[in-house]
């Protein structure tokens, strides 16, 4: 037995000595028989990326005009097609769609688009229509569909951060956050907390609370060891950007390639509200974006794992078509997003450039609901019925 | 019952816990014992007594000067007011924390908070938040329909639900959709074509520049409605009242407060029987607390220890025990975010969810990691998410530094040091542990050589008691 395996054996042993009886019963039942080893990666683009200026409509004139200090040239671009360019520093995408590993989708949004970071961040979330109260996520009710075959575990779905999103929130299932492994696992490494869950029997049995915190806590603290365990077999060699985003996404990438079982992993990158001065500062973060984009498909590569990742970037809207007095862009509707994988169905721009002629109060009008692209994931990727996740039909799209 | 609940004997200590625990936002163990010696009717009266003198939260000035207010905020002043306005209410955001811990109207403030639920509402004015505050403290306790009333026409309300764009030759039925889904009869028990008709009732409702309630007739709707089976010339007020003359309304309502109050699990024919009374009594608000609180049923077993103690009442809960304390104010507000609820600042029209949505792994690990961090005097590492305007990060790890967090565990400390070490670990159950202990493991909290004499040691059980997940429970 190499050391390396005998210090994960021997983890397990220990960590299974703490687990109490009843959770040990579900065995590995939990993550459902069937599934495969595809994986989801959501990037959430927060404050509204201007979709506008990374895919660039170089030959369109309206584009100039609604853009006299903001447009980008065809000088500053990298050129894709004869029509359309992408932001010089999205270097890593230009790289990605020239090996056929890069799909661009246009013009993706929901009818009645709500402006507000807040509202439309929650509708994209939880993907309900806009006049719904959002009250679980899109990737909550996929852990959810998967308890009909016995439940998967927290870490099923991972979200980077202190916080858990809206989207990986079931009505029974929730997903797992956590900013870091090891600091996540030494946090649950609080005796008393590990005394509580192993002392713990499920029968409270007039108090479906006590019960419901006790078989959380027992599973927080599985998931805590089976992340820390597969955090650190592969050990990425590549060079991230010296941000926090780059750091996070260094994370998801040892976890994948250390064959962690998780489905799903969920990140964000902020910055995107660019009301003012937008040039400078989306520049800045989309490059952040792009290097650390660039590691993390480096990373996938070597480890053989790309061709079972798909990457999905989206952002909560686009912006408005023409620039605003402070060369700046107010907050729009419907915009483009990326997807990115080693085995793409369908590469390259999948859809015609937005339409700058016809607008909706200075708007581009989407042409593809967003939960047409959920459910081509739901469907096609991690094969679950889309219509129950999704509350309604929305046709599956070719990329995948 | 197969473990035998119904034979437990409930403490007076413990039911005492329980109806200030639920109440209010709990007491602490010195009051609670000092409060022995009264029945638990009187000290239930005295809990309506004392919400009877209360003060408003003044902590916002009136915005506008006399110059304005004669004509109204201009666009531009209007703007700076929003700029200003998350800053303004997070200050508010502490402001009303310290009522909760410090007011002696605890009945009041924490039905305040109920309300703050019900009709949750969130506008970037931070004084129209105030006021709407204010106005929730003042009717808290009174007749629901002149709550109802006083929120229909309150400006922060009728601005979150887009009133002010309702108008009769282009109605907008985001308030009235609410009105019935939310407020008063629950989804399910009105039509579609109901909505359309109230949205037409309310038309002219709106906020003018001086922010105050304003009905303007020429955007009114003076047509006949037919709304929940009547017909004629409604207006927004005859809506309301119909709302009030449906049982159902009643119903909702004693069901949110019961599970609120009560339990999350709620029996059907106390419901049934509460909701008769509460539509009887014209929507008494005191009355039905009264009859709740006052009855035998509240003090058993099965409805004590089975409630997810809030984050804000978690909060509240560590201020009045330990005094917890954060040099800077603004780590109150992101400890509020990370366990996933800000006074202020609900998710939606909906607000919180609560009970079993408070918890995810990420968010008990915190819950139950807390008391470890202020015993040790640790740093919270609490990342809170960037706001949507926020510029982006600087190339660094991380940009906030960690502000240890400040508590005082003496006095709860002094309160047990005549214990005996042998009884000490049953004595702190009975303070800090509600729900059936039977269950639970002793040695689970256990401190090596514990002494009772040591104040170290017992402030190391207490903070192992508060890591418990069943101190989550209330």
């Amino acid at each position: 037995m190499r050391r390396r395996d005998f210090v994960r054996y021997s983890a397990l042993a220990s960590a299974s000595v703490l687990v109490p009886d009843f959770l040990k019963a579900f065995g590995n039942r939990m993550i459902p028989a069937g599934g495969n080893g595809r994986i989801l990666v959501v990037i959430q683009l927060s404050g509204g990326n201007d979709g506008l200026n990374c895919v660039v409509p170089y030959r369109n004139e309206i584009y100039y005009k609604a853009r006299p200090q903001l447009g980008l040239k065809k000088e500053e671009l990298i050129v894709l097609n004869s029509e359309a360019g992408l932001n010089e520093n999205l270097e890593a995408l230009a790289d990605l769609y020239h090996n056929g590993q890069l799909a661009i989708l246009n013009s993706v949004g929901y009818p009645n688009p709500n402006r507000s970071h807040f509202r439309s961040t929650d509708i994209w979330q939880s993907a309900y229509d806009e006049d719904k109260i959002p009250d679980s996520g899109w990737i909550g009710r996929y852990l959810d569909a998967q308890c009909d075959n016995g439940c998967v575990r927290p870490h099923a779905a991972v979200e980077i951060d202190d916080t858990l999103s809206l989207a990986l929130k079931g009505n029974k299932m929730k997903g797992l956050a956590f900013r870091k492994p090891e600091t996540f696992k030494q946090v649950s490494q609080n005796p008393v907390l590990r005394n509580a869950a192993a002392a713990y029997r499920p029968h409270h049995d007039g108090n479906p609370s006590a019960e419901y915190l006790n078989k959380t806590l027992a599973e927080t603290f599985q998931s805590a060891d089976y992340i820390y365990d597969h955090s650190k077999i592969y050990r990425s060699k590549q060079t991230y950007p010296q941000h926090e985003f780059g750091m996070h996404l260094k994370t998801i990438a040892e976890l994948i390639c250390s064959g962690s079982e998780t489905k799903v992993y969920y990140i964000s990158l902020s910055g995107f509200d660019t009301h003012a001065f937008q040039r400078g500062q989306q520049n800045r973060v989309l490059k952040v974006y792009s290097d650390a984009m660039k590691a993390f498909c480096a990373d996938l590569t070597d480890a053989n794992r790309f061709s079972e990742t798909a990457i999905l970037t989206f952002s909560e809207f686009g912006r408005r078509v023409e620039q605003n007095a402070s060369k700046g862009t107010d907050h729009g509707t419907a915009n483009n997003v990326f997807i990115a994988g080693g085995k793409l169905a369908q590469a390259g721009l999948l859809n015609a450039l937005p339409d700058l002629q016809t607008l909706d109060q200075g708007d581009l009008i989407h042409q593809v609901d967003f939960r047409q692209v959920y459910a081509t994931f739901l469907d096609k990727w991690l094969g679950t019925d889309p219509a129950k996740i999704l509350n309604g039909n929305f046709s599956s799209l070719n990329f995948i | 019952m197969v473990f035998g609940y119904s034979q437990v004997v409930v403490s007076t200590q413990k039911k005492i816990q329980h109806l200030f625990l639920r109440a209010g936002f709990g007491e602490t163990p010195d009051k609670v014992q000092a409060m022995q010696g009264t029945s638990i009717p009187d000290l239930t009266s005295q809990l309506f007594t004392s919400s009877e003198q209360y003060k408003d939260l003044l902590y916002l000035p009136f915005p506008l000067n006399e110059k304005q207010e004669r004509k109204g905020a201009s666009p531009f002043l209007i703007l700076k007011m929003i700029l200003k306005s998350k800053q303004d209410m997070e200050e508010l955001n502490g402001q009303w924390i310290f009522k909760m811990v410090h007011t002696r109207a605890v009945l009041r403030e924490k039905l305040t908070f109920f309300w703050h639920n019900h009709f949750a509402t969130s506008v970037p004015f931070a004084y129209l938040m105030q006021v709407q505050n204010n106005t929730l403290r003042k009717l808290a306790l009174g007749n629901f329909g002149e709550l109802l009333l006083a929120m229909a026409k309150d400006p922060a309300m009728l601005l979150y639900l887009n009133n002010q764009q309702n108008r009769k030759d282009h109605p907008n039925e985001n308030f009235a959709r609410e009105v019935m889904e939310l407020f008063t009869l629950g989804i399910g028990n009105y039509t579609e074509k109901d909505v359309r008709e109230a949205a037409r009732a309310f038309t002219g409702w709106t906020v003018n520049a001086r922010g105050e309630y304003e009905f303007q007739s020429e955007h009114h709707d003076e047509g006949t409605k037919e709304f929940l089976g009547r017909k004629g010339n409604f207006n927004g007020e005859d809506i309301l009242h119909i709302l009030l003359e449906e049982k159902q309304t009643a119903r909702f309502l004693v069901t949110k407060i019961y599970k609120e109050y009560v339990n999350p699990v709620v029996r059907e024919e106390r419901i049934e029987k509460l909701a008769a009374d509460y539509f009887h009594s014209g929507y008494n608000t005191e009355a039905l607390l009264r009859t709740i609180l006052q009855s035998e049923w509240f003090y058993d077993e099965e409805n004590i220890g089975v409630r997810i103690i809030s984050p804000v009442e978690l909060v509240v809960r560590y201020k009045k025990l330990v005094d917890m304390q954060f040099k800077k104010e603004k780590t109150l507000l992101d400890l509020q975010k990370a366990l996933g609820q800000v006074l202020f600042f609900p998710p939606n029209v909906a607000g919180w969810k609560g009970d079993t949505h408070w918890i995810d792994s990420t968010s008990l690990l915190l819950r139950l990691s807390l008391p470890q961090y202020l015993v040790q005097g640790l740093a919270l590492e609490l990342q809170s998410r960037p706001a949507f305007e926020a510029p982006p990060k600087e190339n660094k790890d991380t940009d906030s530094s960690p502000v240890p967090a400040l508590s005082d565990w003496k006095p709860l400390a002094d309160f047990f040091k005549n214990e005996t070490a042998g009884h000490l670990p049953e004595s702190l159950m009975d303070h800090f542990i509600q729900c059936n202990p039977q269950f639970m493991n002793k040695e689970s909290f256990s401190v090596q050589g514990l002494n009772a004499s040591s104040e170290k040691s017992v402030i190391l059980a207490l903070a192992n008691i508060m890591s418990l997940p069943e101190f989550q429970l209330i």
